[in-house]
């Protein structure tokens, strides 16, 4: 049990973090950039830190806490949909879902029409791929029955990638794009990235409120409606929220695995499972670790962020899969 | 008024055409052989289950409640739960509180009628089965809700505990509250106000448990032989 001590400081501690995190994300590079300097040319005082500081680290790193919170807020909903404490969108399928979509429309040429394309595209494709999950594994399904109806899925979708990516005739430009989309990264994010991600923070807001209830769908359905909450529409806003974050995450940075599983886990450990605390410490949390995540890419000779999160996750999930058993 | 009405419910395969209505202040026993239905009727009445009936609480058609003002009117307890994350044993009762705006109203005193105080911060991933059943039944009696529906709560407890169920029983019937429960000790079943026998679905017999637990019935629905004999009585000190 933790103690309230725990419950009074877990939220500032998981702010300054951020914001130390955030220090450094946008202080760190081949020009290095002190405190004095980051504010300077956020102010646009320092004009050479301001062209580094507003064109290429601000983007990248509002990208990366709006990816991190997102599928960090997703792996926690999904958790308590599925009352598996090892389901993540990673591992269901729905990441590939959501890169599924996205490659499809770069594939076709379509993508760079419009930058609705991507996202709505990966939206489709996650919906598709979580209305599969669903199906397959049904709430409360054992963690054997979830974690291999997401090995059938993620099978399933990175065939449609690979089928896109051999059978049609593409460009060595769109090669690359698609590329990055299946590694996941934050290179050469800008602003329209931010804006394509900036949904993120309204279906977060829609969220919060969501935290009680999911307590009492978390411990059961028909225990849940018999206390008086509505499971159809708190299951329909979780499963849509949850999958819109996802996607929305896809869209902008690719596959980037893990964040949903490892994240609401580790806070779990540390504040407990009431998801009135949680909701907000994952959205922060989920940020910190995907800006220490491409910090600690960047500073490993541009490893991308996508792998670094499966180098930390994957060890991670065998730890939690050896724990359960 | 009557507290339960529930009429003409069938659910393919598991429930045939059961019809019962239990009077405010009832403590009434739901016994049938295994597979019988009664975790099903018991669903049924709580409104969590669809049927082809009508479900009616206090005058009022289940259909027509919405989902949270019915979390203030009856109470369901399952068989079994099973708890995937640690919340603490308090917390959980508390949960009980949902429908009435999370007020912490009665969770303390709650928890010490079920004797779960000393349990309070441990988290219900980490208890006995009779542990467990103690979380459920006192999340259920905490809402406050004047109907109550229970699955086979007397089955994991121990002797102690079991009979103080039976006192908060009838503690609640007392105070105006209407209590069904399934279970497997005719014994017990032949000290409440009303019993209901359900076999294969279908209802058998239904009414103070001298008229419907008769040595015939008993052997047609279970197939055992009933015999009065001296026998241990327990009972709280």
């Amino acid at each position: 049990m933790t103690s309230p001590w725990v419950h009074r400081f877990a939220l500032p501690v998981a702010i300054l973090l951020l914001g130390i995190l955030a220090l450094a994300s946008l202080g760190i590079g081949d020009m290095r950039l002190g405190p004095a300097r980051i504010f300077a040319g956020l102010l646009q005082r320092d004009e050479l830190a301001a062209t580094v500081l507003w064109n290429i680290r601000l983007p990248r790193m509002l990208v990366a806490m709006l990816v991190g919170s997102a599928l960090a807020a997703s792996g926690l909903v999904m958790q308590a949909y599925f009352r598996n404490s090892l389901a993540s969108p990673g591992l269901l399928g729905v990441t590939s879902g959501g890169a599924a979509g996205a490659v499809v429309m770069i594939g076709l040429g379509w993508a760079s029409a419009s930058i609705f394309i991507l996202p709505v595209a990966a939206v489709i494709g996650a919906l598709l791929a979580t209305g599969m999950v669903v199906l397959l594994a049904r709430r409360g399904a054992s963690t054997e029955r979830l974690l291999l109806a997401g090995v059938a899925l993620n099978a399933l979708l990175g065939a449609v990638t690979s089928y896109v990516l051999s059978n049609f005739t593409l460009t060595y430009e769109r090669n690359a794009r698609i590329l990055f989309w299946l590694l996941g990264g934050l290179e050469d994010r800008t602003w329209e990235h931010v804006a394509m991600a900036s949904p993120i923070v309204l279906a977060s807001a829609l969220l919060w409120p969501l935290g009680r209830p999911m307590d009492l769908l978390s411990l059961g359905a028909r225990e849940a409606q018999s206390l008086g909450v509505d499971v159809k529409r708190l299951r329909r806003s979780m499963i849509g929220l949850s999958t819109v974050l996802t996607a929305l995450a896809t869209a902008v940075a690719g596959t980037v695995g893990f964040v949903g599983l490892i994240v609401p886990h580790l806070l779990r450990l540390i504040v407990g499972p009431e998801h009135r605390r949680l909701v907000p410490l994952t959205l922060i949390g989920g940020a910190a670790f995907v800006l220490a995540c491409d910090l600690i890419g960047r500073s490993t000779g541009g490893l991308r962020v996508g792998i670094v999160t499966s180098l930390i996750g994957g060890p991670f999930f065998l730890w939690l899969l050896r724990r359960q058993a | 008024m009557t507290a339960l009405t529930v009429t003409n419910a069938s659910v393919p395969g598991r429930l045939d055409n059961v019809s019962l209505s239990l009077a405010p202040g009832m403590l009434a026993g739901l016994v049938g052989p295994n597979g019988s239905g009664k975790s099903t009727l018991l669903q049924v009445a709580a409104g969590l289950l669809p049927s082809t009936g009508r479900v009616v609480w206090s005058g009022r058609d289940v259909e027509e409640i919405v989902v949270a003002e019915r979390g203030l009117l009856a109470s369901w307890v399952p068989q079994e739960a099973r708890f995937e994350f640690g919340f603490s044993v308090r917390s959980v009762v508390a949960q009980g509180r949902f429908a009435s705006g999370d007020d912490e109203h009665g969770v303390d005193e709650t928890l010490r009628l079920f004797d779960l105080t000393a349990l309070a911060h441990r988290p219900v991933n980490r208890l006995s089965g009779g542990e467990r059943e103690r979380v459920l039944l006192a999340r259920a009696v905490v809402t406050g809700a004047p109907l109550q529906l229970w699955d086979e709560p007397l089955a994991p407890l121990d002797p102690k505990h079991g009979l103080e169920v039976l006192k908060h029983a009838h503690r609640l019937t007392n105070a105006g509250g209407t209590l069904l429960f399934s279970l497997h000790d005719l014994r017990v079943a032949y000290c409440l106000d009303f019993v209901v026998v359900l076999h294969e679905g279908r209802l058998r017999a239904a009414g103070p448990p001298e008229a419907v637990l008769t040595p015939e019935l008993l052997f047609e629905v279970f197939g055992v032989r009933a015999k009065q004999t001296a026998g241990l009585t327990l009972e709280l000190p």
